[in-house]
C-alpha cells in the first residue's frame, strides 16, 4: 500500500472512536493503535487482499439462495407432515396478525443478509479488479448499515433450539435448508472478519473515488 | 445529518422505552403451544423452564442467557453509558461496554426466530400448533430499541466531556 501523501504530517481518524492519530511509517509487522480506545488504526502492511471476502460473500449468496428455497425442517405428528421454509415463518406470523415481528424476521434472516453479502461482493469486486463500478459508495455504506441486522448465525442457533422443542411434541427431521442456513452463518461470519473496511477505504482513495463527501460518519 | 445532541437524546429515549417494554415482554406470554389438544401459553422464562425440566440444561442455559440476561444487560449497560454521557468518568470502561453490547446484542433475537421457526412448522391444528402472543411484540420492541440506541450513540460520543454545552 503506498500512501498518497508524505508521511509524518497526516492525521487520520480512529475508525472506532474518531480520535485523531498521526499516520506513521510503521516497522514491518507493527500496527498503529489508537491511544484513546485501543483499536487498530493501521494494520501491518501487505498480507490482506480483497479476494477472500469476495469469494466468501459470493459463496454466501449462493448458500442464502438455497437456504431460502429449501425446507429447513419437517415436522410430523401422528402421520401428518409439514415442511417449514424460512419464509413460512414470516408468512405465518403475518397471517396471525403480527406484522411487526414478521417484518423483523424477514429483514434479519433474509433481506439484511442478502444486502450485506451483495454489497460486500460488489465492493470487493470493484477493489480487487480496480473497476470503477457505479454507486460504490452507496454499497459501501449499505454493508455498514446491514451488518448489525444480519442475524443468520442467530437464526441457525434458534433452529437448533426449535428442533429440541419440537422433539417434545413429535418427530422432527432436518432438511437441506438447515444445512444451508448453517453454511450462510459460517460464510457471513468469515466474510465479516475478512472484509476490511480500512483496506477498502484505502483502495477507493487510491482509485480517486474517495471524495470529501466520502468521509461520512 | 443528525447532530450530537439529537443522537444523545434519541438514544436516551430509546433506552427508556426499551426498559419499560422489558417488563411486559417478560410477563406476557410470547407464544401458545398446543400439543394434542392441550393448550399452554409460554412466557420467555416459561420456555426456559420447560427446556430445563426436560433435562436439557445446556439449551436452557443458552436460551436463558440470550433471551433474558442479554436484553437486561443491554438495557442496563446502555442506560449507564448514557447517564455518564458528557462526564469524563469511566470513559475507557464505557468504551469496552459499548463494544460488548454491540457484539452480543443480536443474540436476544433468538427468541423471535424461535417463534418464527415454530410457527412455520407447528400448524397441524389440534395435533400441534404454535401461535404468537402479544408478549412477542413487546420483546421485539425491546430488541429494536436497544439495537437502534447502540447504533445511534456512536462510540466517539463517549469521549466527549463537558465542553459540549448542548448536552
Amino acid at each position: 500500500m503506498k500512501p498518497r501523501s508524505p508521511l509524518g504530517n497526516e492525521w487520520i481518524a480512529c475508525p472506532h472512536c474518531e480520535a485523531p492519530c498521526r499516520r506513521q511509517q510503521l516497522p514491518a509487522g507493527c500496527e498503529l493503535r489508537c491511544s484513546r480506545c485501543g483499536s487498530t488504526v493501521i494494520e501491518p502492511a501487505g498480507k490482506k487482499t480483497f479476494q477472500p471476502a469476495l469469494a466468501l460473500s459470493v459463496a454466501g449468496l449462493f448458500a442464502l439462495f438455497l437456504a431460502s428455497i429449501s425446507p429447513v425442517l419437517t415436522f410430523d405428528v401422528a402421520g401428518r407432515e409439514q415442511a417449514g421454509y424460512i419464509f413460512t415463518g414470516v408468512k405465518e406470523l403475518l397471517h396471525q396478525g403480527y406484522w411487526m415481528i414478521a417484518i423483523l424476521v424477514f429483514v434479519a434472516s433474509m433481506l439484511a443478509p442478502a444486502l450485506y453479502l451483495v454489497s460486500i461482493a460488489y465492493v470487493s469486486t470493484a477493489c480487487a479488479f480496480r473497476l470503477r463500478l457505479p454507486h460504490l459508495f452507496l454499497f459501501f455504506h449499505l454493508a455498514e448499515w446491514a451488518e448489525p441486522w444480519n442475524l443468520i448465525p442467530v437464526y441457525s442457533i434458534a433452529t437448533v433450539v426449535s428442533v429440541v422443542k419440537l422433539r417434545m411434541i413429535g418427530g422432527v427431521t432436518w432438511n437441506d435448508g438447515a444445512r444451508w442456513v448453517l453454511a450462510v452463518a459460517f460464510l457471513t461470519l468469515f466474510a465479516q472478519q475478512l472484509f476490511d473496511r480500512r483496506l477498502v477505504e484505502h483502495r477507493l482513495g487510491a482509485m480517486g473515488l474517495l471524495g470529501e463527501s466520502g468521509r461520512g460518519e | 445529518m443528525m447532530t450530537d445532541a439529537f443522537r444523545v437524546s434519541t438514544a436516551r429515549a430509546l433506552v427508556t422505552t426499551g426498559a419499560l417494554l422489558y417488563i411486559p415482554s417478560n410477563v406476557i406470554p410470547v407464544m401458545t403451544m398446543t400439543v394434542a389438544g392441550k393448550t399452554e401459553p409460554l412466557t420467555v422464562l416459561g420456555g426456559v423452564k420447560e427446556l430445563w425440566d426436560s433435562n436439557l440444561p445446556a439449551i436452557a442455559g443458552v436460551v436463558f442467557l440470550a433471551s433474558f440476561v442479554v436484553p437486561l444487560l443491554k438495557v442496563v449497560s446502555l442506560a449507564w453509558i448514557l447517564c455518564l454521557h458528557g462526564t469524563d468518568r469511566h470513559q475507557s470502561a464505557r468504551n469496552t461496554v459499548h463494544r460488548i453490547v454491540h457484539r452480543i446484542g443480536s443474540w436476544s433475537m433468538i427468541d423471535i426466530f424461535l417463534l418464527s421457526v415454530l410457527a412455520a412448522v407447528g400448524q397441524l391444528g389440534a395435533l400441534g400448533s404454535v401461535i404468537a402472543n402479544p408478549g412477542a411484540i413487546y420483546f421485539c420492541g425491546v430488541m429494536i430499541c436497544c439495537l437502534f440506541a447502540a447504533e445511534i450513540y456512536k462510540p466517539r460520543l463517549i469521549w466527549e466531556s463537558h465542553e459540549d454545552p448542548k448536552t
